[in-house]
């Protein structure tokens, strides 16, 4: 009896171990609530969610602050007064959509799925644009794998090219997707796949980014009307989002401040410019835009000097709910017809063809009067005020493109092409610089992880297209 | 007879005596003797199970009355303890060792008694009455200062509140490691985690070791890791906790109730500024959002007279009165009994408690059931279930501490709520301005926890020499999270701000079960090869299975503003995780003792963990350890009683978290959008070749008894260096991660730790024993990956850049808090360390007149103490007890949030000099003493200038310096006071025993904290330690207990 128990005893625990050793056992480590191959629709839809959301991390973090869109709310504010400051969630975020991006391609080469592919070059190109524009030199061709603990940086002008042969291969790709899978209903946020808007998109990104290189030898006016040919041709093809989370993130930003955790201040530099202080003329889209203060003015508040008041009343305006660009479910533009007007019309007058350029900017005036709410009387009039000669100039197109542009990152490129020559512009009180910031630092993330790779600059260190 | 006689008992006392036997009591008496025949005197004698007993007198007798099948033990410092069952015999005489206490029996790893003497590291052991003691209804408090190497946070006086617990220091470089020992109930390893999901992050959750009612425990032991936990293996790395419950003993049937009520308070505020109101620059304002910017409150009235307005109030001392007194209630009914062969014990406990903070409150019904059944000599079988049911309203105290400060002193916080049910607030006639009390009111977070924990236990010894156990656990529980915020009672209602982040009010329901399944058979097999030498054997198997299951649904705006259900709410979105991890585990171990002098012993350990690559799943690591008695091989100076060296080396393997090993895609955040899900690569890159951690452990000790036992001391040094660190290693945002997971670096952490034991007076009617504990542990990272500069532990804002930091950096210790500080003239640019502030040089004083801040980020100090220790005494007088410790933790900063807000709101008292001009002490740029005077105060100052926001809000509140306060403490951590009448008052009822304690925790705290009590963590995570102020403030309390036996 006691040799049964004592043997069943040991014979159990010997069959326990053998089972249990069992390697299948052990073999739960594989994650449940992930996937290991991502389904491809679901990465373009964030992707795509994403490159749009990027335009306002980048200006809401940084580029908003140095055109004067918005001033903060606070004395010598870090952002507002030049200090070294990196924006490093834009810049993660910029590089988890390009990660996203390039596991599309990778993965939609091998699985045949055209459109995809394409498209995710676009997203890519626009994302990368948004990199090199702010921060100059970064990781792309040795980034995305994961092979390198410390990828290196490839130069700004080896990023344009590639921006240019993402663009290219796109465009081709594109027009050869039409027997590849369809995407997802809803998944592509920009065009929901529609190919032609696309097409006309690659274009479009094509004139801006080539137009970036006004201030360089490789700058060619008629390039960029070539691509300002086959670009959008309508405000309806506007590249943007309008499905958000919960809303609009600049309607967040609105939301916020009335909540008092404050941000989405307007700065004293763009209110004047639409209040007639700087232009003498009252532009009809300001009213749309933001609110009066408790006296029924537009008050902006000077980049680096702070709030005026204790906070208890209304003295300046704001990003409010109400204002065309932080409604709800106002568009998060990525880029627009009015924005390729203006590209049009600098070219066409670098070109030498004014008229081409008097059109180009009137229908980018109007476009923008019409998608804020301005009706077309009003429009017109003001149009005619602000510039009774008909031929437009440089300056003209810059001023109309910083309004109508309100808030796209696009425009610090353009202030910096132009050189911040915008009427009255100033630097920002107590600016800890004296001339006007040209680029962001690196992220620490970079130069704290990355450090044998990334470069040395100062925010005054211009890009190779800002000469 | 003869004995009474003896005792020069009379015949009536005898006769009454006799009375009492017919009762089932009679008196005891005896006397206790050394081995040398001395008398001893005060020796301790208790009826085991009860709280009464006696003590030898100066002649070594002593007389106890108590009942057949009771069991005496006898105990005495430096002699161990004896026990003896009453039984017949009304005499009961008692030889104790000298030494003896060595031949103590304490737990050891898999629960296996050892004899103390045998081991070779430090084992501390606590019983059940010093772990009720202090009243704590959270176990792990119980263990506060009672240990040498063991330190106890609680993260605040919360009910129900998470105590964390660190032995020998964090062992860990990565910010998510679980750095807390394991945890072991009857054999059964289960869960103490303190889960923050849903929610829970700022709420001060329960830990699940809280679960458990200390009445129910026996004995706590703790196994500091290294070879004290080596046969554990790899989840008893940081240390073990080895819990006893209390179980049947033979004999009649005994019920014992304890009842305790306890009240509690605030036991330390932060100071306030009384003087100033609303308004901002000197002027007043009743709808400022600035609380106290404005003028005194004299001066308000004379503007408010002037102009029109309401009489402003005196001020508040709202934090004072925010808070109110908290109550508690245990009650526990245990009933236990058995004969020779069965023996059971049942409790049952209910806690209900009320925290001083408003809304805060914690429930617990445990029940639990012990039975044992011995069925023959060799086969014997047992086990228990523990119930319970736990769980409250958990309060956000971050941000009713934060409302707090923003909330004006000339409005009364406790005025919350309109008859409507919409919010009061501080200004613009109550219409604006988040009242804290009214969100506590209005934003809850109750969690309610079942959960069972169960044990098998099988024994069979079909040998004298060889014994099988088999045990089987179960720990499951399912927690089930209500959070939720209330709409706005009617459109555009003044209402409480947490609850419009989303919408119109939300609720997020969480529910997780998490099931532990644990199997260990093991047998051990002892010989005797000579009379000189005896071997022993252990080899056994353990399996672990671990499941985790979550869903949170999240509803926001809802439709009935008070309708707190899913299914009112307009926008609902879902998120779920499971998690499963397998160990197994193969052990032996072989221990030789020769001539009850040289203990030695091996073990060795392999582990194969589901969560590792397959090759490198399977992992052994050995330890030795070594024991000598030199008493038994040299003759000792009579002044030493007993001496005994240990030495031990133990290596222990550590795998990591599940799903480390891949390179994995999860849904986008944000996403469903329109029914559209989103997915993208997850921001951590597993390896596929990670390999195990390693902790190896050298330690020394000794101990060491003086005087017949009088004083002892124990003395250990300790040296733990973990390496190949599984770590996520923080990475450039371009390689399409930010962290990778790697074998990435090591730590080390070295100590001592001394424990004095003394017992300066021992008399018939007076015992006096002191306790003292010390413990040093110092820390260092040896190494980060190469290119890495540092690893963020965790972090906690500032205002202006002032966020203080946790980070680890090679060459520094764990813990060092980074931040902004004043820049310091340095003229040859040659600060003997750039991340140290040199005091010793001036103050940069810039042209404005202002210190200049200095935003390079340097160390400011560190979350971890220098040194820490208790001291506790224990009187008896007769039937009376008294026991007070003090508690002590040296050498350790903080950042306290508090600080910061109360200088950017104008709160602390130092803002009182607001309106003053001064010249700062410093030198300017070019090394010229400072001679600019300034206004401290806002907007334009007596000569003129403009001001701005003023010093305090423009430059003070931007240095973290200024926040970085020393956290020492030192604390009256307990009183108790117990009375336990005589058996001869309760002979003619009923009751056999029956006691009175009263109790006090707290009743003292020096300080330099200007915030809260610095034990307060801000939460129970790693890093939570370095970040004070917005916290559960601790509290002050009192407790009276009454025991009864029958």
């Amino acid at each position: 009896m006691k040799q049964t128990i004592l043997s069943s005893l040991i014979s159990a625990g010997v069959v326990l171990l053998m089972t249990a050793c069992g390697a299948d056992y052990l073999n739960v480590n594989d994650n449940p609530n992930v996937a290991t191959r991502p389904p491809l629709d679901g990465l373009l839809a964030s992707a795509s969610y994403n490159t749009a959301q990027n335009q306002f991390r980048v200006s809401n973090g940084h580029s908003a602050y140095y055109v004067q869109y918005l001033a903060s709310p606070n004395e010598g504010n870090t952002t507002d007064t030049y200090l070294e400051i990196s924006n490093g969630t834009a810049w993660s975020e910029l590089y988890d959509a390009m990660t996203d991006l390039d596991d599309l391609i990778r993965f939609g080469q091998e699985d045949g799925l055209g459109r995809h592919v394409a498209i995710a070059k676009v997203l890519m190109a626009v994302n990368l644009g948004l990199v090199v524009d702010n921060w100059g030199d970064a990781p792309y061709s040795d980034a995305f794998s994961g092979e390198t603990l410390r990828p290196t940086y490839d130069s700004a002008e080896e990023l344009y090219a590639t921006i240019f042969r993402l663009l290219d291969e796109a465009g081709a790709e594109l027009s050869a997707a039409g027997d590849a899978p369809a995407v997802r209903e809803g998944s592509d946020f920009v065009y929901n796949g529609d190919l032609d808007a696309w097409s006309r998109a690659v274009a479009s990104l094509r004139a801006r980014y080539l137009n970036h290189l006004s201030e360089t030898s490789a700058y060619d006016p008629t390039a960029v009307l070539a691509a300002v040919d086959a670009g959008f041709t309508g405000p309806e093809q506007d590249a943007s989002v309008t499905s958000f989370t919960v809303r609009n993130p600049w309607a967040q930003v609105a939301e916020n401040n009335a909540n008092l955790l404050l941000g989405g201040w307007l700065s004293e530099q763009f209110i004047d410019a639409l209040n007639g202080t700087t232009y003498g003329v009252e532009d009809p889209r300001l009213p749309l835009l933001t609110n009066r203060n408790d006296d029924g003015e537009f008050v902006g508040t000077p980049n680096g000097a702070g709030r005026q008041g204790d906070g208890t009343k209304t003295l300046e305006s704001y990003l409010v709910l109400e204002g065309a660009f932080s409604m709800e479910s106002s568009p998060l533009n990525i880029i627009t017809f009015a924005e390729l007007k203006f590209i049009e019309a600098e070219a066409a007058l670098a070109a030498g063809d004014q008229e081409r350029a008097n059109e180009a900017f009137a229908t980018g005036v109007r476009t923008s009067m019409a998608q804020i709410g301005v009706d077309d009387q009003s429009a017109d009039q003001y149009l005619d005020q602000a510039y009774p000669d008909d031929d437009v100039s440089r300056d003209d197109i810059f001023r109309e493109k910083y309004v109508a542009l309100f808030l796209s990152p696009e425009t610090w490129v353009d202030a910096r092409r132009y050189d911040y020559a915008y009427a009255d512009f100033e630097l920002a009180e107590n600016a800890a610089l004296n001339t006007f910031p040209v680029r962001i630092q690196y992220p620490n993330t970079e130069t704290d992880r990355n450090a044998v790779n990334v470069p040395i600059v100062t925010m005054t260190d211009p890009l190779f297209w800002d000469q | 007879m003869k004995p009474f006689i003896r005792n020069g008992l009379t015949s009536p006392l005898f006769f009454l005596l006799l009375s009492a036997g017919l009762l089932g009591q009679s008196t005891i008496t005896g006397t206790v003797t050394g081995d040398q025949g001395e008398p001893l005197i005060g020796v301790s004698i208790l009826i085991q199970g009860t709280g009464s007993g006696t003590v030898t007198d100066a002649e070594g007798d002593y007389s106890i009355t108590a009942s057949e099948d009771d069991v005496l033990v006898f105990s005495y410092t430096g002699y161990g303890s004896v026990t003896r069952t009453v039984g017949t015999s009304s005499v009961i005489n008692v030889e104790l060792q000298a030494g003896a206490q060595l031949d103590e029996v304490v737990v050891t790893a898999l629960g296996i008694s050892r004899e103390r003497k045998a081991l070779g590291y430090a084992v501390e052991e606590l019983n059940s009455e010093e772990i009720v003691q202090t009243r704590q209804n959270n176990l792990v408090n119980a263990l506060q200062g009672q240990v040498a190497g063991v330190q106890v946070s609680s993260a605040g006086g919360g009910p129900g509140q998470a105590s964390r617990i660190i032995i020998r220091g964090v062992n860990s470089l990565d910010p998510d490691a679980n750095n807390e020992p394991l945890f072991v109930i009857d054999g059964i390893p289960v869960s103490n985690e303190t889960l923050t999901v849903g929610g829970g992050g700022s709420r001060n959750v329960s830990n699940r070791i809280a679960d458990i009612n200390p009445q129910d425990i026996e004995t706590m032991t703790v196994l500091k890791g290294g070879p004290a936990t080596a046969l554990y293996g790899l989840r008893a790395a940081n240390g073990a906790i080895i819990i006893t419950t209390k179980s049947g003993k033979a004999g009649r049937v005994s019920v014992d109730v304890t009842s305790t009520y306890g009240t509690e308070e605030v036991n330390k505020f932060p100071e306030t500024q009384k003087t100033y109101t609303q308004g901002f620059a000197g002027n007043y304002d009743p709808n400022s959002f600035w609380p106290s910017w404005g003028p005194t409150v004299e001066e308000a009235r004379q503007y408010a007279a002037e102009n029109g307005l309401p009489r402003p109030n005196d001020l508040f001392n709202n934090f004072e009165n925010a808070y109110t007194q908290g109550n508690q209630w245990r009650n526990t009914v245990s009933v236990s009994g058995g004969n020779e062969k069965a023996t059971f014990r049942t409790s049952l406990s209910r806690l209900t408690h009320e925290g001083v903070l408003p809304f805060s409150t914690y429930d617990n019904t445990s029940f639990r059931i012990n039975a044992n059944y011995a069925a023959t000599d060799k086969f014997s079988f047992g086990g228990g279930i523990n119930y319970i049911r736990s769980g409250g309203n958990r309060v956000n105290a971050d941000r009713f501490n934060e409302r707090l400060v923003y909330w004006a002193p000339q409005a009364d916080v406790n005025n919350y709520i309109r008859e409507d049910g919409s919010m009061i607030g501080y200004r613009n006639e109550g219409t604006v301005g988040n009242n804290p009390v009214y969100g506590e009111a209005t934003n809850k977070f109750i969690d309610d926890v079942d959960r069972y924990i169960g044990n098998l236990n099988f024994s069979y010894s079909p040998l004298p020499q060889l014994r099988i156990n088999y045990t089987l656990g179960l720990d499951q529980y399912s927690d089930f999270r209500d959070n939720f915020g209330q709409g706005s009672v009617y459109a555009g209602a003044p209402n409480f701000e947490d609850n419009l982040s989303n919408g119109n009010g939300f609720v997020v329901e969480t529910s997780i079960r998490r099931r532990d399944v644990t199997s260990n058979i093991n047998a051990t097999y002892n010989a005797e090869l000579t009379p000189d030498i005896r071997l022993r054997f252990l080899g056994g198997f353990d399996a672990f299975d671990s499941s985790y299951d979550r869903v949170t649904t999240t509803g926001n705006d809802l439709d009935i503003y008070n309708l707190f259900s899913l299914n009112n709410a307009a926008d609902i979105r879902t998120s779920a995780a499971l998690v499963d991890r397998r160990l197994l585990g193969l052990y032996g171990e072989m221990s030789l003792d020769f001539r009850n002098a040289v203990y030695f012993t091996v073990t060795g350990r392999n582990d194969w963990s589901s969560t590792l690559p397959r090759a490198n799943r399977s992992f052994f690591y050995p330890s030795v350890s070594l024991g000598v008695l030199l008493g038994e091989l040299l003759e000792l100076p009579e002044a030493i009683s007993f001496a005994k060296l240990r030495a031990s080396y133990a290596g222990i393997g550590k795998d990591t978290d599940p799903y480390r090993t891949n390179i994995v895609y999860r849904n986008a955040a944000g996403f469903p959008i329109n029914n559209v899900t989103g997915w993208t690569r997850d921001d951590q890159q597993g390896a596929p070749d990670l390999k195990p951690e390693r902790t190896n452990t050298l330690e020394f000790g000794a101990d060491l008894r003086f005087l017949s036992n009088r004083l002892g001391i124990d003395f250990t040094y300790y040296n733990a260096k973990s390496i190949d660190q599984i770590i996520p290693v923080p990475v450039s945002n371009a390689t399409g991660f930010s962290t990778f997971i790697l074998n990435a670096g090591s730590m080390r952490n070295s100590g001592v730790e001394l424990a004095l034991r003394g017992t300066p007076v021992a008399t018939a009617d007076f015992s006096w024993n002191v306790n003292l504990n010390y413990t040093s542990n110092r820390n260092e990272v040896l190494t980060i990956f190469e290119g890495v500069e540092d690893i963020l532990i965790g972090s906690s804002f500032g205002y202006a850049g002032s966020s203080a930091s946790i980070r680890l950096i090679r060459g520094e210790p764990y813990g060092n808090i980074y931040g902004r500080s004043y820049a310091r003239y340095d003229p040859n640019g040659d600060g003997d360390d750039e991340l140290f502030i040199d005091y010793n040089q001036p103050l940069l004083i810039g042209d404005d007149g202002f210190p200049v801040i200095e935003t390079t980020q340097k160390i400011l100090g560190n979350t971890q103490p220098k040194w820490f220790g208790a001291l506790t005494n224990t009187l008896n007088y007769r039937g009376i007890g008294l026991s007070f410790q003090f508690d002590t933790r040296q050498g350790v900063q903080k950042y306290n949030q508090q600080g910061n807000f109360f200088a950017a709101f104008g709160t602390a008292p130092y803002t009182l000099n607001r309106n003053e001009t001064i010249v700062f002490e410093g030198v300017t740029a070019d090394g010229s003493p400072n001679t600019k005077p300034v206004f401290l105060g806002q907007g334009t100052g007596p000569d003129g200038e403009n001001y701005g926001a003023g010093y305090y809000r423009n430059r003070y509140r931007g240095s973290t310096e200024n926040f970085v306060e020393d956290a020492d403490w030192f604390r009256l951590r307990n009183v108790s006071l117990s009375y336990q009448l005589p058996a001869q008052l309760l002979e003619t009822v009923f009751i056999r025993t029956a006691g009175l304690t009263l109790t006090g925790n707290n009743l003292w705290l020096e300080t330099p904290y200007s915030g809260f009590d610095p034990e307060g963590n801000r939460g129970n995570g790693n890093g939570d330690d370095g970040f004070g102020g917005f916290t559960y403030p601790s509290v002050r309390s009192f407790f009276v207990t009454l025991n009864l036996g029958f």
